[in-house]
C-alpha cells in the first residue's frame, strides 16, 4: 500500500530475527546446562486493519516433554530407592566377608575349628591353646565388626534422612516462592522461561528423594504430589518433620520409640509398609535400611551369635562349670538370657577365665573354665568336646533363620549365602531401575540442544536479517528517489 | 515446525556410558585372567555360596588333621621304638638268666645281675622316652616322665622283699609289688591314659598306652628281679640267687608274648594313622579340584572375554574421536 508500511514490516522482520538470534545464542550457550529446556521464538504474521503488517513475536516457548519429564522423575526415584538398598546389602556382604576373602566370618569359624582340632591333638601345647584363644577372639571381632558396620549403616541412613528432609523443606519453600514470582511475572506478560527452568531444576533436585507427580495449573503454577498421594506443594509448601538420632543401638526401632518417624505438616505418616504414601525414593530407601534391612541383617547376626553362645554353654559340656554360669562365649561377661538376643553379636566376649588378655589363663580352655589349677597337660577331652560342640548339628533356637539342625559352620554358610542372595537380587533390581532411568534420560538428552540444528537455524536467521536489511535499504532508495523529484 | 534433531548431550551420554561399561568389563576380565578367580564369586554361584564355603571349611579342617596325624604318628612311632628296645634288651639277657642254675658260680650270677641292672636302667630310659617334649608313656601327664630312677625302684622292691629268704619269696614280693596300686601304681608318675587323638573327620587314634600297661609292667618286673641280685638280695645263698636269676629269666620269657601283642596293637594304630593321612591327602586333593571347579574361572574363557572387550573398547575410542569432530561449527567458515 505504502512505502512506510513496507519499511515498518521490514523493521519487524529485523527485530524478529534479532530476537531469534538472541534466543539461539542462549540455546547454544546452555547446550550442556542441566534442566535447560530448548527455547523457540513463536512467530505469526502481524495483521493491522485486515492487511499484513510484518511479523509479530507471539512469545518464547520452552520445548519440554512433560510426559517424559514425569516418567524420568519416577525412574529417578525408583533408581534411588533401589540403589540405596543395594548399596546397603553390598556393605553387609562386605562386612561378613565374601567367600574368597581370608577374613570372612566363615573363614574365622573354619580357623577356630582347625585350631580346636590341633589343640585336641596336643593339649599340652601352649601355642596351640593360644591359637584357639586368638581364633575365638577373631570370631568375636568378626561378629562385632559386622554389628558395628550394620549399626553404622543405620546411623548413616538416619543422618541421610535428616539431610534429605532438610533439602525437601528448603526446596519446597523455594518452589512456593517461585510459584508466586511466576504468577506475577506471567500476569505482567514477561518472559518466564528462566524461572520455569529454575523450577524444573528444583523439582528435579528432589525427584530422587520422593516419587513426584507434577500437576500444572493456570498461570504457570504447579502442584506437586507424591505418587502415593501426599500433597507436597499446592499453593502452600508442605513441611516435613523428622528428628535425627545420633547413636543407634541394635535394640532401637521406630516401633519401640527410639527412632523418629516422619511427619508432614505435623501429621505422622508411615515410613514403610503398604500404607506408606512416601514409598519409592531414596527417602523410603533409607527408611527401609534403617528400620527393616539393617534390623533383619542384625537379627541374623544375633541368631548366629546366640547359637555360638548356646553351643558352648550347653550343660555337661564343661564339668567344671556350675549350672547357669557363662560358657566360653559370654554376653559381655555375663551368662546369656534368651530375652537379650537383640544386639548379642556386638556384645559377645570371651570368658575372662580363659582369656589371657582379661587376666585369665589358657589352661582353662583345656581343663575347664571353672578349673582352679592346671590339670594334667595331656588331657584333650574337653578340647575334643568343644570341637564337637562347634560341629554338632544343633536345632536353632533363634527365629531369624529357617528352623532346622545344623552345625555352626553350616549356620554361618547360611548367613553368608542369605546375604549374598539378598545383595544379588537387590543389585539386579537396581540395574533394572537404572536401565529404565538411562533409557529415559537418553530420550530426554535427545530432545536437548542440538548445536548443529542451531547453527543451521543461525544461517537462516542471518539470511533473513540481511534480506530485511536489503528491504529497508531499497525502501530508503525509493523514498530518496521520491524526494529527489521535488528538487 | 517438525524437525529431526538429536541433542548434543545424547551422544556424549551414550559414548560415556558405553565407555564406562566396557572399561568395567575389561577390568573384571583382567582381574579374572590374572587371579584365576571369579571377580564376583557370589554372582557366579547365584548367591548360594554354602557349597563353596563347606569345601573351604573341609580344606581348613584337613589342614588341622595334617598336624594332628603327624603328631600322633610321631608319638606312636616313639612308643613302638621303645617297645622294640625293650624286647631286644629282654632278648639279650633271657637265655643267660634261664641257664643261671646250670652254672651256679657266684661270679657268673654276679655278672649277669650287674648286666640285668644296667639293662633295667636302659629299660626305664626307654619307657621315659619323649616324643617332641611329650613323655610317650605318661598318659595325660605329658610333662612328667612316667618312671623314677632304677635305684628308687630297686630300693622300693628291697623294702617290699625285706625278710625274704628264698628266691620264691622274693619273686612273689616283686610280682605283688608290681601288681599293687600302692606299689608300682604309686611309683608310676604319669596320669590317666591319653584320650584318643583326632586324625581324620570323625576318627581318632588310640594312643592310650602308658607305663602301666601289663606288658611294660611285667617286663620291668623281670628285669627288676634280676637287678635285685646286684643290690645284694639273698646274699650268701648262691643257690637261691641262681634260682632267682632263673625266675627272672622265666618272667622275661613269658612277657615276650605280651610285648609282641602290645607292639602289634601300637602297630595297628600306626597303620590307622597312616591310612587316615593318605585318605586326608586324597580328600584334600579332591576338594582342591572341586574348589577350583566351583570358584575358579576358566582362563581361556576369561582371556577371550578380555580380548573381546579390549577390541570393543578400542573401536569405541575410534568412534568417539571421529564423532566428536562431526560438528557443523567446524564447517561454517
Amino acid at each position: 500500500m505504502s512505502i512506510t508500511s513496507a519499511l515498518s514490516s521490514a523493521l519487524t522482520g529485523l527485530s524478529a530475527t534479532s530476537r531469534q538470534a538472541e534466543i539461539l545464542s542462549s540455546n547454544v550457550a546452555n547446550a550442556t546446562t542441566p534442566g535447560y529446556a530448548r527455547r523457540e521464538v513463536g512467530l505469526r504474521a502481524a495483521v493491522l486493519a485486515g492487511s499484513g503488517q510484518g511479523v509479530a513475536i507471539t512469545g518464547i516457548s520452552r520445548d519440554v516433554d512433560r510426559q517424559l519429564l514425569g516418567e524420568r522423575r519416577q525412574a529417578e526415584a525408583g533408581e534411588g530407592d533401589r540403589s540405596v538398598r543395594a548399596a546397603f546389602l553390598g556393605r553387609v556382604e562386605q562386612a561378613l566377608g565374601t567367600p574368597d576373602s581370608a577374613g570372612s566370618l566363615a573363614a574365622r569359624v573354619a580357623s577356630l575349628d582347625q585350631s580346636l582340632i590341633e589343640a585336641a591333638g596336643r593339649p599340652e601345647s601352649q601355642a596351640r591353646l593360644a591359637t584357639v584363644a586368638n581364633n575365638i577372639g577373631s570370631l568375636i571381632n568378626g561378629l562385632a565388626s559386622a554389628t558395628d558396620d550394620t549399626q553404622d549403616a543405620r546411623m548413616n541412613a538416619d543422618r541421610q534422612i535428616g539431610d534429605q528432609i532438610a533439602t525437601l523443606n528448603g526446596t519446597l519453600a523455594q518452589l512456593e516462592k517461585l510459584n508466586d514470582s511466576l504468577l506475577s511475572f506471567t500476569g505482567a506478560g514477561r518472559d518466564v522461561s528462566a524461572l520455569l527452568d529454575e523450577r524444573q531444576r528444583l523439582v528435579d533436585s528432589i525427584s530422587a528423594i520422593l516419587p513426584i507427580r507434577e500437576v500444572p495449573g493456570n498461570n504457570n503454577q504447579t502442584a506437586l504430589y507424591t505418587t502415593g498421594g501426599v500433597t507436597l506443594l499446592d499453593g502452600k509448601a508442605a513441611v516435613f518433620g523428622f528428628a535425627p538420632t545420633r547413636l543407634i543401638t541394635p535394640e532401637m526401632t521406630q516401633t519401640s520409640g527410639g527412632l523418629s518417624g516422619i511427619t508432614i505438616n505435623g501429621r505422622p505418616y508411615d515410613t514403610g509398609g503398604p500404607n506408606s504414601l512416601i514409598l519409592g525414593g531414596t527417602l523410603s530407601g533409607h527408611f527401609a535400611v534403617r528400620d527393616d534391612l539393617a534390623v533383619s541383617a542384625q537379627g541374623k547376626l544375633d541368631a548366629v551369635a546366640r547359637d555360638l553362645v548356646e553351643r558352648f554353654s550347653a550343660p555337661g559340656l564343661d564339668p567344671t562349670l556350675v549350672p547357669g554360669a557363662p560358657g566360653l562365649f559370654t554376653d559381655d561377661g555375663a551368662a546369656f538370657l534368651p530375652a537379650n538376643e537383640s544386639g548379642l553379636a556386638g556384645r559377645l566376649a570371651m570368658n575372662a577365665n580363659a582369656d589371657p588378655a582379661q587376666g585369665g589363663a589358657l589352661f582353662r580352655l583345656r581343663d575347664g573354665l571353672g578349673a582352679v589349677t592346671s590339670g594334667p597337660p595331656g588331657n584333650g577331652t574337653l578340647l575334643t568336646a568343644l570341637q564337637s560342640a562347634l560341629t554338632a548339628a544343633n536345632p536353632l533356637s533363634s527365629t531369624a533363620f529357617i528352623a532346622g539342625s545344623r552345625s555352626f559352620a553350616a549356620l554361618t554358610h547360611d548367613l553368608l549365602s542369605d546375604t549374598s542372595t539378598l545383595r544379588l537380587s537387590a543389585q539386579s533390581e537396581q540395574s533394572f531401575a537404572a536401565g529404565r532411568l538411562t533409557a529415559l534420560s537418553d530420550i530426554e538428552a535427545q530432545n536437548g540442544i542440538d548445536t548443529d540444528q542451531e547453527m543451521q537455524q543461525l544461517l537462516v536467521i542471518e539470511k533473513n536479517y540481511s534480506a530485511n536489511a536489503k528491504v529497508i535499504q531499497t525502501v530508503s532508495n525509493m523514498i530518496d528517489t521520491l524526494l529527489r523529484l521535488g528538487a | 515446525m517438525t524437525r529431526v534433531s538429536v541433542g548434543d548431550a545424547s551422544l556424549t551420554n551414550i559414548l560415556a556410558r558405553q565407555g564406562a561399561d566396557l572399561r568395567g568389563q575389561v577390568q573384571r576380565a583382567s582381574i579374572e585372567v590374572t587371579t584365576g578367580r571369579q571377580s564376583d564369586i557370589a554372582k557366579a554361584l547365584r548367591g548360594d555360596v554354602a557349597p563353596l564355603l563347606a569345601v573351604d571349611a573341609s580344606l581348613t579342617r584337613l589342614n588341622a588333621f595334617k598336624t594332628t596325624t603327624a603328631d600322633a604318628a610321631f608319638q606312636a612311632s616313639v612308643q613302638q621304638n621303645a617297645l622294640a628296645g625293650l624286647s631286644s634288651l629282654a632278648g639279650g639277657i633271657t637265655t643267660i638268666l634261664l641257664t643261671a642254675r646250670d652254672y651256679p658260680t657266684v661270679v657268673q650270677v654276679n655278672s649277669v645281675a650287674a648286666d640285668a641292672r644296667a639293662r633295667l636302667e636302659s629299660v626305664i630310659g626307654l619307657v621315659n622316652s619323649q616324643a617332641s617334649g611329650r613323655a610317650a608313656f605318661s598318659g595325660t601327664a605329658t610333662d612328667t616322665v612316667p618312671l623314677g630312677s632304677a635305684d628308687d625302684l630297686l630300693t622300693a622292691l628291697e623294702a617290699a622283699a625285706a625278710g625274704s629268704t628264698t628266691a620264691g619269696q622274693v619273686a612273689a614280693a616283686v610280682v605283688n609289688w608290681f601288681a599293687d596300686p600302692l606299689g608300682y601304681g604309686a611309683f608310676y608318675q604319669g596320669g590317666e591314659p591319653l584320650s584318643a587323638a583326632p586324625v581324620a573327620p570323625g576318627e581318632a587314634a588310640d594312643l592310650s598306652t602308658t607305663a602301666l600297661d601289663p606288658a611294660i609292667r611285667d617286663t620291668l618286673a623281670g628285669f627288676a628281679m634280676a637287678a635285685l641280685l646286684d643290690r645284694g638280695m639273698l646274699a650268701g645263698d648262691s643257690g637261691e640267687r641262681a634260682r632267682l636269676a632263673q625266675r627272672a629269666g622265666q618272667e622275661l620269657l613269658t612277657t615276650e608274648d605280651a610285648r609282641i601283642g602290645l607292639s602289634a596293637r601300637i602297630g595297628s594304630v600306626e597303620a590307622q594313622i597312616e591310612s587316615a593321612r593318605t585318605r586326608n591327602a586324597a580328600e584334600g586333593t579332591a576338594l582342591g579340584i572341586l574348589r577350583s571347579d566351583i570358584g575358579s574361572v576358566d582362563p581361556y574363557e576369561a582371556a577371550t572375554r578380555l580380548e573381546n572387550a579390549r577390541s570393543q573398547l578400542e573401536a569405541l575410542y575410534l568412534v568417539t574421536a571421529r564423532v566428536s569432530r562431526l560438528s557443523l561449527v567446524d564447517f561454517l567458515r
